[in-house]
Order: structure tokens, then C-alpha cells, then sequence
């Protein structure tokens, strides 16, 4: 097996197997309950339409994973480093590109297993109505970039700055300022910034997507802008992750 | 919303002076497939056809659809945002005896009772032209069901706790 | 040589840390590196082992610069580091293959419980390394710097956390490692580890290696210098650093460790400290060994 295989392998392992991130698994479990839950307690939101509830729980869905990828990635720099169990894994004959790749795939792996775990709640919110396919699909192709984008950003910014903390604060607050479309919705393109941040911001070509094609039945191969901005922000991501985790230790 | 209320307004206002009548002509029609008494979420969908009954060709034509709530206590232009995609249809230009036809389609998104109509105008016209009403009912449907949210949104976190459960016996 | 440096100097984020570090290891050799904390002992097997660039001055292992070659040494190292993590929600097996894989190594189970047996390491069957105590998790560190046996082994306080047996066993090991040929470099704090395990030493103090070779000449050369040993029936009148020719090493209750200067007379000194105010009850020439070897370089530096 090849060494990134098996780091990825093990940084699953992690995921899965460690309470830490079983824990975190749970976290996002507890948040996708809640608004579930929301939905059948109250009565203004359990009448909203059935594309907007798939549409908000595919959201949702994308800001966790953007903030479990974050915590992934920061945690496999910032988190072994301070732990002591990454020096370790520098001096093995595995070539920096290898241990980089490995934890890119962990990073991977925590996305799939959000997703696979999101299904069951978009199942159970959205199968009466239309569109559910279409909504798994636009979020494999438009929210996998953009997630993974976060986790290579927080992979990123472990290797740059000193602390796990330091860069666990810098990366929520830029998760947090790129997520802001979802709460402040189309109001934020009345002016000419909030228009200019929804042409650059990689959430929002999520959540645009998700409008698109959840809500307004426009097909998936339409959304070809967005995915394009999708792809430049991972591409961006990778190489920030790429360039910081080559200074690692160094 | 204002901007919809505004024009919507307007067009009730120019009908009302028959001066300003155009060449211009709107039919608008529910579809045959319509469902005679729909719920939310069920689709409908309306037909114009916007003829230009006069002798010159009429250029730059726009029309466009806009709907608004009838219920007591509830009057309001209705935001199309979550509604339609389909907000309005343009033309460069309809000759004489020329005819346009659109479909609107729509996904019934509130309970309540709306009206729809459609406005149309040309480059030239000294007025707005506005189809008839169509008037419809949507029915309340709670679209989420506790019997499928509940089992998986307290399952799932319970299947994580037992994992985590047996990852801690383990240690 | 297995490990050569020479005039080595290194800044960490523009701040100077060593100035003019020397070291060679070779074959079947245990060579102490020695220094007070911060005195640049962890910075230099970073350069060693190709985690930080040096400013200048030679770094060569297995003959390679390693911060141009990096993983291509590796295979051939070993290297407990001075923090240790793991990732707790293994097993000790668990652990060890994977770095074995790391190493591109296809052992097998019994392999590595054979290894793990070979630290004096003894979890219970499935235990997970999270509940290891800290001198279980000491002797899996070494057990995994082991699993490629590697022909270098660079230790950072490995006996730290160790209960005495647990010392001694690691010691044994070390020596016959040693004797198959590996070459440990061995950096720790315990002078006593240094005395039973090496043959020659290098001490760091801020930055610059002051002293370099094996063990029983350094002490000779040092002993040029005269150590004694003074009882004071109370405390000196006078400030230490006030008297000339005379600097004291340390200060253990009633007994004082100082040193005198070559151009003074020891007869000449005690005349001196005696009218400062110091009441002098006895005094004994100190025996030279490592102990003093080291204080007096590293304090002497201080100074």
C-alpha cells in the first residue's frame, strides 16, 4: 500500500475509530437532528415548501461539512503537531507530497461520511416532494469542492500559523464570513460589495447552486459558472495546503 | 415585492384608461392539466398569448407575470423568487396579426388564495396592456412528516453514541 | 561517520539560536549531547535530522546533507523525539505497523509483538495507547524509532518517565544496539545515563559546542582548573562575584564548589575569602567527573 493510502487510511481511522472524532461526527449528527427536529415542531416551518426545506437542509449540510473538513485539516497539522505524533511522521522515508496527499484523503474520507450521514436526513425532509435527486446531486458536484476547499484551507492555515488555536480562530472566522449568504440570503446582493463577494465567495456559488437547481428546477449542467468557482477555490485551497505544509516543522 | 406592487398597480390603473389602449392584446388562460383544487408544492402553470391586433409591428416587446395575494387581512404582491423561474418573456419584435405564446409555470409555494396576471408592453406603446385574471386556492400540506424525521434524526446520533460507547469500552 | 557537524549555525525566525555547533558520530559509538535547557541541543538534531536549515557550517548524515535529502535518510533512521505523541486510539501493534508500512516493511504481526516485547513494553491484549503510562508510552516511542531497524538511532531524553528498572533495561538495550553496530546519538539531561552509556560527549551551552570528545580526556583537560570544595560555618559576607580569581560553581547548603583562577594560589585565594568574610570550616580538592565536567563548562558560559 502506498504511504499516502496509508495515511489517509489512518487519518479515517481517526475519524472513526478515535472519540475525538466520533465526537465531532456526533456534533454535526446533533446539529442535522436539530433542524430536522425544528422542522416537525413548529408549524410556521414545517409549512415551508418542500424544495426549500431540502434546499436549507442541503445548506446546512454544506456549512457543516465546510466546518468538520476545517477541523479535519487543521487537526491533522496543528492538532499532530502539538500533540507530538507529526514529527514522527515527518521522519519516515514517506516524501512530504505523500504525508500531504494522505491527509488531503483523510480530509476526503470526513467529507464522504458527512454526506453519507446527511442522506438519511434529506431522505426523511424531502422525499415527498420533487427534486430530492437533483439535491443529492448538485451537492456531490457543487458542495464536495467547497468543502474540501475548507479542509485544505484549515490544513493551510495549521502549517502557517503558531498555534492550533490561533488557526482554529482565523479558520471559523473565515468559514463564518464566507457562510454569511446563508443567513443573510439575497439581501446581501442589494449592494454593489455583497454582490461583489457573491461573485468570489465559494459558498455562495454553493448555495446559488443549490437555488438553481432545488428550488428553481434549473438542471445541474446549468450551474457550470459555479462549479467553475467551486473548482478555482479548491484548486487555491490545495495550493495554499500544498506550499504551507512543505514549510511544516522546517 | 414594492417594485411588483408598483407595476402591478400601474397596470390596474393604465386598464383603467381605455385612451392609452394599445395594438397590443393579452389572453391568459389556466392550463388544462391544472388540478382543480391544489396544494402546496403541486405545480400549475398558465398560458398567454399576447397578439399584436394592429397594422404596424410592434418592437421590443416585454411581458411578465405577477402575482398577488387575495386573502383577508393578507393583500400583498407575492415575491416570484421561490415560485417561477419563469418571470417574463421578451420579443424583439410581433408583426402585424402576429401572435406570442407563453407558458408560466409555477410551484404552488403558500396556502392562500392569489391572483395572476400578466402585463405586457413595447418599446413604442404610450401604455401598458394586462391580461385577465386568473384567480386559484392553494391548500395547506405540512410537507414535513415527524414519522420519518423523528426515527432519523434521534437514530443516527444514538448510532454515533453506541460507536463512541464502543470505542471507550475498548479504552 | 554516520553523523558529521561541523561549525554549524542556525537562526529560527531571524533570532540566532546556534552560533557554532561540532559533532561526529560513528558506527557502534553512544555520543551525549549535553546542555543546559535552551542550549540548543533539540535545534541541532532538528538540523541533524533535516527539520530546520542551517545559516551555515556542515551537516552531513550517512555522508548527505539532510535538508537536501530528507526522506531518503530516513529509512535508515530511528528517532525518539523529545515530545511524544501517538495516535492514542490504536494499539501498540497497530501503531508500530503502520509505521512499519511507513518504512515500507511487511512484517507481520508476531514482528512487531516481538518488538514490543524488546522495549520491556507490556499491554494487555486490544489496550489502547491512550491509556498508557508515561514510561509505557517512553518505550513504545523507542519501540517504533526501532521498527525500521534503523542503522542510526537519535534519542531525545529516552529515558525519560522510566522507573529505574525501566532505565536500566533501556540502557541494556542501547548497549546492544551499540554493539551490532547502530550509532545512537543520546541527548538527555541525566549525566548519570551519559557516564554508564558514552564514550565521548559534546556539551552545548548557548549555542556553541564547549566542549567536544571522549569523556575521561575532557575531565583531565578540565581538572587544569582548580575545583574545591568549601564549608562555610555561615553565610559569606561578601557577594560571590565580588572576589576576584575566585567563581563559584554551585552551592549545595553549607558546601560551596569553586573555582580558582591559574594565576592565583589557592593559599592566596583563601586568605582573600577569609578576609571578605567567609567562614571557611574545611576544604576539599573536588575529584573530576563528568558532573563537574559539565557544570563547570556550562556555568562557566553562563558567567
Amino acid at each position: 500500500m502506498s504511504a499516502a493510502r496509508l495515511i489517509a487510511r489512518k487519518e479515517a481511522g481517526e475519524l472513526l475509530l478515535s472519540l475525538r472524532g466520533l465526537s465531532w461526527l456526533m456534533a454535526v449528527a446533533v446539529a442535522l437532528s436539530v433542524f430536522g427536529l425544528l422542522l416537525v415542531s413548529n408549524t410556521e416551518l414545517s409549512l415551508l415548501d418542500n424544495a426549500q426545506v431540502v434546499y436549507d437542509m442541503v445548506a446546512i449540510v454544506t456549512a457543516l461539512g465546510g466546518l468538520l473538513a476545517l477541523v479535519v485539516g487543521l487537526d491533522a497539522v496543528a492538532g499532530e503537531r502539538e500533540r507530538g505524533s507529526l514529527v514522527a511522521l515527518l521522519l519516515t522515508p514517506a516524501s512530504r507530497d505523500a504525508i500531504l496527499s494522505g491527509k488531503l484523503g483523510g480530509i476526503a474520507v470526513a467529507w464522504a461520511v458527512m454526506y453519507a450521514l446527511a442522506l438519511p436526513y434529506l431522505w426523511a425532509v424531502g422525499s415527498t416532494g420533487q427534486n430530492l435527486r437533483e439535491a443529492v446531486t448538485i451537492l456531490a458536484v457543487l458542495g464536495s469542492p467547497v468543502v474540501l476547499g475548507f479542509g485544505f484551507f484549515g490544513m493551510a492555515l495549521g502549517a502557517r500559523l503558531a498555534t492550533a488555536r490561533t488557526a482554529l480562530l482565523t479558520g471559523l472566522i473565515g468559514l463564518m464570513i464566507s457562510a454569511s449568504p446563508l443567513l443573510l440570503g439575497p439581501s446581501l446582493r442589494q449592494s454593489a460589495i455583497g454582490r461583489a463577494f457573491d461573485v468570489i465567495n465559494p459558498i455562495s456559488a454553493a448555495v446559488n447552486a443549490y437555488d438553481g437547481v432545488i428550488i428553481d428546477s434549473q438542471p445541474v449542467l446549468g450551474q457550470w459558472p459555479h462549479a467553475l468557482l467551486a473548482a478555482a477555490w479548491l484548486v487555491l485551497a490545495l495550493w495554499l495546503a500544498r506550499s504551507g505544509f512543505r514549510r511544516v516543522a522546517r | 415585492m414594492k417594485l411588483v406592487g408598483l407595476l402591478f398597480a400601474l397596470g390596474l390603473a393604465l386598464v383603467a384608461n381605455p385612451s392609452s389602449a394599445e395594438t397590443l392584446s393579452v389572453d391568459l388562460r389556466p392550463a388544462a392539466a391544472n388540478a382543480a383544487s391544489p396544494q402546496m408544492g403541486d405545480r400549475l402553470s398558465f398560458r398567454t398569448t399576447i397578439r399584436n391586433d394592429g397594422t404596424a409591428a410592434v418592437h421590443g416587446l416585454i411581458a411578465w407575470i405577477s402575482l398577488v395575494q387575495l386573502d383577508k387581512g393578507k393583500e400583498q404582491p407575492v415575491d416570484l423568487e421561490d415560485w417561477s423561474a419563469h418571470k417574463a418573456v421578451t420579443a424583439a419584435s410581433l408583426a402585424p396579426g402576429q401572435i406570442l405564446e407563453t407558458d408560466w409555470p409555477m410551484r404552488l409555494i403558500q396556502a392562500g388564495t392569489y391572483r395572476v396576471v400578466v402585463s405586457a408592453v413595447s418599446r413604442g406603446s404610450a401604455g401598458l396592456v394586462v391580461s385577465p385574471f386568473a384567480d386559484f386556492t392553494v391548500r395547506q400540506k405540512p410537507v414535513v412528516e415527524s414519522q420519518r424525521v423523528l426515527p432519523v434524526a434521534l437514530g443516527l446520533p444514538l448510532l454515533i453514541a453506541v460507536a463512541m460507547l464502543w470505542r471507550r469500552r475498548r479504552r | 561517520m554516520l553523523i558529521e557537524i561541523d561549525g554549524l549555525r542556525l537562526s529560527i525566525g531571524g533570532v540566532p539560536i546556534l552560533h557554532d555547533v561540532r559533532l561526529a558520530l560513528g558506527e557502534g559509538e553512544i555520543y551525549g549531547l549535553l546542555g543546559p535547557n535552551g542550549a540548543g541541543k533539540s535545534t541541532t538534531i532538528a538540523a541533524a535530522l533535516g527539520l530546520l536549515k542551517p545559516d551555515g557550517g556542515r551537516v552531513r548524515v550517512f555522508g548527505k546533507d539532510p535538508w537536501m535529502a530528507g526522506p531518503e535518510i530516513y529509512g535508515g533512521i530511528g528517532v525518539v523525539p523529545e515530545q511524544n505523541g501517538f495516535y492514542d486510539w490504536m494499539t501498540a501493534e497497530e501503531y508500530l505497523a503502520f509505521f512499519a508500512q511507513l518504512h515500507r516493511r511487511d512484517d507481520g504481526p508476531n514482528k512487531m509483538r516481538e518488538q514490543i516485547a524488546a522495549v520491556g513494553l507490556e499491554p494487555r491484549p486490544g489496550q489502547a495507547i491512550g491509556t498508557y503510562s508515561r514510561g509505557m508510552r517512553q518505550r513504545l516511542s523507542l519501540a517504533r524509532a526501532l521498527v525500521a531497524e534503523p542503522k542510526l538511532l537519535v534519542l531525545d531524553e529516552p529515558t525519560n518517565g522510566l522507573d529505574p528498572r525501566g532505565r536500566r533495561d533501556i540502557h541494556d538495550l542501547l548497549i546492544e544496539l551499540a554493539g551490532r553496530g547502530v550509532g545512537i546519538l543520546l541527548c538527555t539531561h541525566l549525566l548519570d545515563d551519559v557516564d554508564r552509556l558514552c564514550r565521548r560527549v559534546g556539551i552545548i551551552a548557548e549555542g556553541r559546542t564547549v566542549a567536544e570528545g571522549v569523556i575521561a580526556d575532557l575531565v583531565r583537560s578540565e581538572r587544569r582548573l582548580a575545583r574545591f570544595r568549601l564549608r562555610l560555618i555561615g553565610q559569606p559576607a561578601t557577594m560571590p562575584t565580588e572576589i576576584r580569581h575566585v567563581s563559584v560553581v554551585a552551592h549545595e547548603g553549607e558546601w560551596w564548589i569553586v573555582d580558582l583562577d591559574p594565576e592565583v594560589t589557592p593559599d592566596a585565594a583563601w586568605r582573600e575569602l577569609l578576609f571578605r568574610g567567609w567562614p571557611i570550616a574545611e576544604i576539599r580538592r573536588e575529584s573530576g567527573g563528568l558532573d563537574e565536567l559539565y557544570l563547570a563548562l556550562t556555568e562557566r558560559r553562563a558567567a
